[in-house]
């Protein structure tokens, strides 16, 4: 204690130089920058064009370098991945509703309102195969997560399909839904699991080695189902419906672990993340046009961005590098990460190249005489080891330019300096500070021409303005009063008169009928307080 | 028993000769500080009024007598004294029978020291010249010439009165050359220098005088170490230099050497008949030149004044260099005998030590700093102290827009906290106040409100702040700002939740705010801020003190004349409590009992104690209170309290009173009698606060008006012992007016009870009606508690009582 209040009262120093500040602003209560938001804020905007209408699907190839497939009206586009260009456009007989690509992104499936399910090689034009069976729209298909000879789909029709690929034939019927199937998933960690949710408010587990096509497990949502997830532990499963998405754990017995209802519309769809800290997210779209970050280890929505348009569909690239968001009008907002990785790599080589140079330039320096220029240079970027004692040098205290004429005394070019910096904070901090020593007025006072004008004119854009209001009101009055002779007769003040009385007369106008809502708003808070 | 808060710069400090320690008179003792650390040594008690003058005997250059540690005090209760501060030892005192205010002694710098020694014990003589007040001689109506400057021989024990070379109006200062050739004072415009009688001079020689004269009133003035040359320092702040002075009055006696006999009346600059060879005027300063002082070359001349700025000219040249920004005036410029250090002593009770000649300040001795000067709207209204109850420290404000933490149980400044980003100029117009501090129970958390007062109506600014502290370095740091926290109304109050961290700030804008800290638990300590957490109004009136309860559930608004009870958490009015008869200026709950004390001042001065829990007033009295605590664990409160003009000044109570003007009063929750009384000095403007550092020892802290202030424990009798040793030593000094800081006096004996009815049914029949404090509680009779009970009578009877028992 006794040392340390030694050293303290050894750094005492008198003299101190203040710089005018500016008031330090409010700052919300949460902190904006968390590393979430900075993640999932991060995916710079490309820009896709327009496609014709509703984005139904849209779906990355498991397989670098993770084309996309794009499922709008009557078509699925496939567009590469690194320039977002489409590249190939295969057409449908009605609109297309769902698009899958096979474990080794060779093929994919995509299903149609014309009761059809089709099998393209992304290479060719035709289709592989037609599944027909659905006698009515189907709504998915799903490739199992590591077969290749399967597809599931489900229609209208309330049927759930297994299919064999090859030959176009249907495994087994999985009867049981009461109304339309609309999505549906399989499981990341078996081939012969999946869920598939229904318009009956339920989601239903089937297993494909159960002969009996009945489901193993059912979950009641609570609303219509639009999109069920398996998370990637595949006992968990997200479903979303109505307003809200729910967890639910499976194996569990399908108990409800969480459900987020921060939607103000419809979820549309749902997708897994996965961050660079390799922990997962759970990522919904919805028409209210918002895109939502649930965390759903701690139950929390983590980030939120809002699209200016409702949203219909949404899938994330499996290396995390860029998001698709498809919207109903048809917009696409595409989103990529720049490459961290590959430009390391590439520091990294240029790094053994400098080193290589390093040792060139060591033998050449040894040589460096008089007659070079260098050699009066010599030692000048020399970094300290480690055993070097470092002297700090004081570090100056850096001043504006307001603030070394405030220094000095001369107020009024402080005051025209901070004025022609156009930042209205200093402005004001440095007529707070001119107030402090008493001084503002006498500035005002022998402002010429000019001068005057500039202070007259940015008086005229932030006297109205809340946060120096006021300040600037009485100082405005003060101006004209001050100043009137000098200001009545001159032209090239009257336009910012004008301007000035304008903003002053729709501020009244505000104030005014901020007052009848008062009015209107005061008897209510009473009556809600007496209750 | 602690007393502190002295001023370290009524007189000069003074260097020891191995530069190694610091002397610095403080009231009635000389203590020494390491000059090294800024920390006390030791210190020479002895004196019983203010030491005036501190003499360190000079050394010769020889290092084995550097080490001599002898040094001459002379003090207001008329005694020189010589002491080894080594020791520390006082090894004689001289009995001058008059208050000394200045004292010379030439013969320590013309003559190495162990020559005077020798001679001292040959002659048996010491000359010292001195400035002493004779009050004896002054009759009415004469004009009064009280102050004398006389010639002592300090080799006697008592000293006979000496020869007055000359009489002033008021006692002045004494400035010795540094060669002890000459010595002189200021007097008005003139400037009195005589020459010292070489030789050691027998007690007959007659010392020769010479004057300068100025058109201005002299400030300071001082002589050049070999030259005839004096600097003089006036009050518009010119800095005038004679040069060659005194060549035909004063030439060098023995020697008879006529340097120049000749009579130049075209010496420039020089006024009238004045023996200078010239005269020239330097101007830099703005303000009065209060510090004047060659260095010991003589080839430069430090000079600073009420503007704090150290300027250093160089003589020959008149070259300048500046140590600006020093934030006060300055008092005092010292150097020491180690070349690379020297002190400069400001107004401010700091004393900054400076490392010569880059003028950088190595460390600050500092006392407590004065009470800052409010402009006259916010006095009463501003609590400029806050205490810390567990650790002992006060948060001071002051001038220069800073808080003060102070360590009242050691004496000692701890840090300063800038709280609005300013520099203090003194002597400029006060546009920024900081109006208030507060600090939470635990001492964790400071909250203070400063005013921007506007020009012409232009940019007034409230803001209140709130600052952490940091637990390892004793400052504390800023958490939040508030910008117009009540609009553009002035925050009256701030109070801290008991426990948990919220705060409360009221407004004469009429609506209160709960403040609360919503440090999330992942966050670091850093990021909490401060948020509002409710708004209360009631009946759109000025709010104007606020309390939480012992236990927080209970918050009390005072609303100009009543009380309003809050749940702070819901925000709910609980309750409204009825009106006393002026608006409330403090409120306090007394401890964990539901006892709650009200204060107000304005235009009739009560103090009422309310009982929450029926909601009924208990008792008041119509005293003036300045200040009110309570402790946390009990349910005893303390008050300070004013003692009205009218009543001191009755001639029967003239000798208790004296120039105490105040009163502390300890209750004890709900009984109207106080447990204790203390009465003091300078009570306007203080303020008191219990100290509870651990649970067994309860101590009551004074802080007086000018920031003196004293820590007692108000129920041992040890305490009131001392005090009352102190009261008998100190009697002796009152008359002289200014006792520096003796704050607190005799503690009157307890009463037992039935000694206290006896004295208020004894003082009930002296009541009679024309005495004031009588009329003062003409009011509502509902209001009061019985009249036998109130509380002038109460006092008048203890006093009467008291008299009877001294005598």
């Amino acid at each position: 204690m006794e040392e340390e209040l030694r050293v303290r009262l050894n750094e005492h120093q008198v003299s101190k130089v203040f710089p005018v500040k500016p008031k330090s602003t409010a700052k919300p209560v949460s902190e904006s920058e968390t590393p979430e938001s900075r993640y999932w804020s991060s995916f710079k905007p490309h820009s896709v064009p327009n496609l014709v209408s509703s984005v139904s699907a849209l779906a990355f190839s498991p397989v670098h370098p993770h084309s996309l497939a794009v499922a709008h009206s009557a078509s699925v586009s496939l567009f590469s991945s690194l320039s977002l260009s489409s590249s190939r456009r295969f057409s449908f007989r009605d609109v297309v509703s769902s698009v899958c690509f096979r474990s080794d992104g060779a093929l994919f499936a995509a299903c149609d309102l014309s009761c059809t399910v089709q099998v393209f090689d992304i290479k060719e034009r035709m289709a592989l195969r037609t599944l027909r069976s659905h006698t009515a729209p189907v709504r998915f298909v799903k490739y199992p997560f590591q077969d290749k000879l399967h597809l599931l789909s489900g229609g209208d029709d309330g049927v759930v399909k297994y299919w064999d690929v090859a030959g176009s034939t249907v495994v087994s019927d999985l009867l049981g839904h009461k109304d339309y199937v609309r999505c549906g998933d399989c499981s990341p960690v078996s081939d012969s699991m999946f869920i598939t949710g229904s318009y009956d408010h339920t989601v239903k587990v089937w297993d494909a080695r159960v002969d009996k096509s009945k489901c193993i497990a059912e979950i009641n949502h609570g609303l219509p189902v639009e999109d069920v997830v398996y998370l990637p532990s595949g006992g968990m499963i997200a479903t979303a419906g109505g307003n809200s998405v729910k967890v639910w754990d499976l194996i569990g017995g399908g108990k409800m672990v969480c459900s987020m209802e921060s939607h103000n519309k419809t979820v549309t769809s749902l997708c897994v993340g996965r961050m660079d800290s390799a922990e997962t997210r759970l990522v919904s779209v919805a028409l209210d046009g918002y895109m939502k970050v649930f965390d759903y280890g701690r139950a929390k929505v983590t980030y939120s961005m809002r699209f200016p348009a409702p949203l219909m569909s949404l899938c994330l690239s499996p290396d995390g590098s860029t998001r698709m968001i498809g919207a109903s009008n048809g917009m696409v907002f595409a989103g990529k990460k720049k490459k961290k990785l590959s430009r390391d790599a590439g520091e990294k080589k240029s790094l053994s190249l400098w080193s290589v140079r390093g040792q060139v330039d060591e033998t050449r320096r040894r040589a460096l005489r008089p007659t070079y220029f260098r050699y009066f240079q010599r030692g000048q970027s020399e970094k300290p080891s480690q055993e070097d004692y470092l002297v700090k040098e004081k570090k100056g205290l850096k001043l504006t330019r307001h603030d070394k004429l405030l220094k000095k005394f001369r107020h009024k070019e402080a005051l025209v300096s901070v004025l022609e910096e156009k930042k209205p904070a200093n402005v004001v901090a440095v007529m707070e500070e001119l107030v402090a020593r008493r001084k503002l007025m006498k500035c005002v006072s022998n402002m010429e021409g000019s001068e005057l004008g500039m202070l007259l004119g940015f008086l005229q854009r932030y006297c109205t303005m809340q946060r120096y209001s006021g300040f600037l009101m009485g100082l405005t009055k003060k101006v004209l009063e001050t100043r009137a002779e000098d200001i009545k007769g001159k032209n090239e003040f009257k336009g910012l008169l004008r301007n000035l009385k304008r903003e002053v007369n729709q501020e009244i106008r505000i104030q005014q009928s901020l007052l009848e809502i008062q009015g209107v708003i005061a008897p209510l808070m009473r009556i809600a307080g007496r209750s | 028993m602690i007393r502190g808060g002295r001023s370290y710069v009524t007189s000069p400090p003074s260097f020891s000769n191995d530069a190694k320690k610091l002397l610095v008179c403080t009231g009635n003792t000389v203590s020494v500080f390491s000059a090294a650390t800024g920390l006390q040594i030791t210190s020479l008690e002895g004196h019983t009024a203010p030491v005036t003058t501190l003499i360190v005997v000079p050394a010769a250059s020889s290092p084995a007598q550097k080490i001599l540690c002898y040094c001459w005090t002379a003090s207001l209760d008329g005694t020189v004294r010589h002491w080894d501060f080594s020791g520390p030892e006082l090894l004689k005192t001289i009995d001058a029978q008059l208050p000394i205010y200045s004292m010379v002694i030439p013969s320590l710098l013309s003559e190495p020291q162990v020559q005077i020694d020798k001679r001292r014990e040959l002659s048996g003589k010491l000359v010292a010249y001195v400035s002493v007040e004779d009050t004896s001689v002054v009759k009415e109506g004469t004009k009064e010439l009280r102050g004398h400057i006389r010639r002592f021989n300090l080799a006697k024990p008592r000293i006979p009165r000496g020869d007055t070379l000359k009489e002033t109006e008021e006692p002045e200062s004494i400035v010795i050359s540094p060669s002890g050739e000459f010595f002189g004072i200021r007097h008005k415009c003139k400037i009195h220098i005589w020459d010292v009688p070489s030789g050691g001079g027998s007690r007959h020689a007659v010392s020769r005088k010479m004057t300068l004269h100025h058109s201005k009133f002299i400030n300071a003035f001082a002589f050049h170490p070999t030259e005839r040359i004096i600097a003089a320092g006036d009050v518009t702040g010119r800095v005038l230099i004679w040069r060659g002075f005194g060549n035909r009055k004063l030439a060098l006696g023995n020697q008879k050497k006529k340097v120049r006999a000749m009579v130049d009346l075209d010496n420039a600059g020089v006024r009238g008949e004045d023996d200078a060879e010239s005269c020239t005027t330097w101007h830099w300063h703005s303000a009065e030149v209060n510090v004047l002082n060659f260095s010991s070359d003589g080839a430069y001349l430090y000079t600073g004044g009420r503007e704090g700025v150290l300027v250093v000219w160089q003589l020959d040249t008149g070259k300048k260099k500046f140590l600006p920004r020093i934030g006060s005036p300055l008092l005092y410029f010292m150097w020491s005998p180690d070349p690379t250090l020297s002190s400069v002593v400001c107004a401010d009770n700091q004393i900054h030590l400076l490392k010569m000649p880059s003028m950088e300040i190595l460390r600050t001795i500092s006392g407590i700093k004065p009470p800052p000067s409010l402009p006259r709207m916010y006095e009463g209204l501003a609590s400029t102290v806050a205490f810390d109850r567990s650790s002992g420290i006060a948060a001071l404000c002051t001038e220069n827009y800073c808080v003060q933490l102070y360590n009242l149980l050691n004496d000692r400044g701890i840090s300063e906290i800038q709280v609005c980003e300013r520099n203090h100029q003194p002597g400029d117009e006060i546009t920024v106040v900081v109006t208030a501090v507060a600090l939470s129970l635990d001492g964790s958390v400071m909250s203070t409100t400063e005013v921007k007062l506007p020009e012409d109506g232009i940019g007034g600014l409230v803001s209140l702040k709130f600052w952490v502290s940091e637990p390892h370095s004793k400052t504390f740091t800023l958490s939040t700002i508030v910008y117009e926290p009540h609009r553009d109304a002035g925050v009256s109050a701030i109070a801290f939740h008991p426990t948990r961290s919220m705060a409360v700030s009221t407004s004469f804008g009429g609506d209160f705010k709960i403040w609360v800290c919503n440090s999330d638990k992942n966050q670091a300590d850093k990021d909490s801020s401060w948020t509002c957490h409710a708004v209360g109004s009631y009946k759109k009136k000025p709010m104007t003190a606020a309390a939480f309860s012992g236990d927080g559930t209970v918050l009390a608004v005072a609303v100009e004349n009543v009380i309003t009870l809050w749940n702070p958490d819901k925000n709910i009015l609980l309750s409204v409590l009825g009106a006393t008869l002026t608006p409330i200026t403090k409120l306090c709950f007394a401890g964990t009992s539901e006892f709650l004390v009200a204060a107000s001042h304005f235009p009739r001065p009560e103090l009422s104690v309310w009982n929450a829990s029926n909601l009924s007033l208990s008792w008041s009295y119509g005293l003036r209170i300045e200040a009110v605590t309570s402790a946390v664990d009990s349910s005893s409160f303390a008050v300070l309290a004013l003692i009205p003009k009218s009543f001191r000044t009755d001639e029967s109570k003239e000798n208790i009173f004296r120039s105490r003007d105040g009163a502390i009063l300890l209750f004890n929750g709900s009984d109207p009698k106080p447990v204790s009384i203390w009465t003091v000095m300078k009570a306007k403007g203080g303020s008191i606060s219990f100290l509870e550092g651990d649970k067994s020892q309860l101590r009551l802290a004074y802080v007086n008006g000018s920031h003196e202030y004293v820590v007692f424990d108000p129920n041992s009798d040890e305490s009131h012992e001392r005090s009352a040793v102190d009261y008998d030593g100190l009697a002796g000094q009152e008359e002289t007016g200014d006792a520096g800081y003796t704050s607190l006096y005799g503690q009157l004996p307890d009463y037992d009870k039935k000694r206290m009815e006896d004295a208020e049914s004894l003082a009930t029949p002296f009541v009679s009606s024309e005495r004031p404090w009588e009329t003062i509680f003409s009011g509502s009779t509902l209001n009061f508690p019985p009249l036998q009970k109130l509380c002038a009578e109460f006092f008048e009877s203890l006093m009467e009582k008291r008299t009877a028992v001294v005598e």
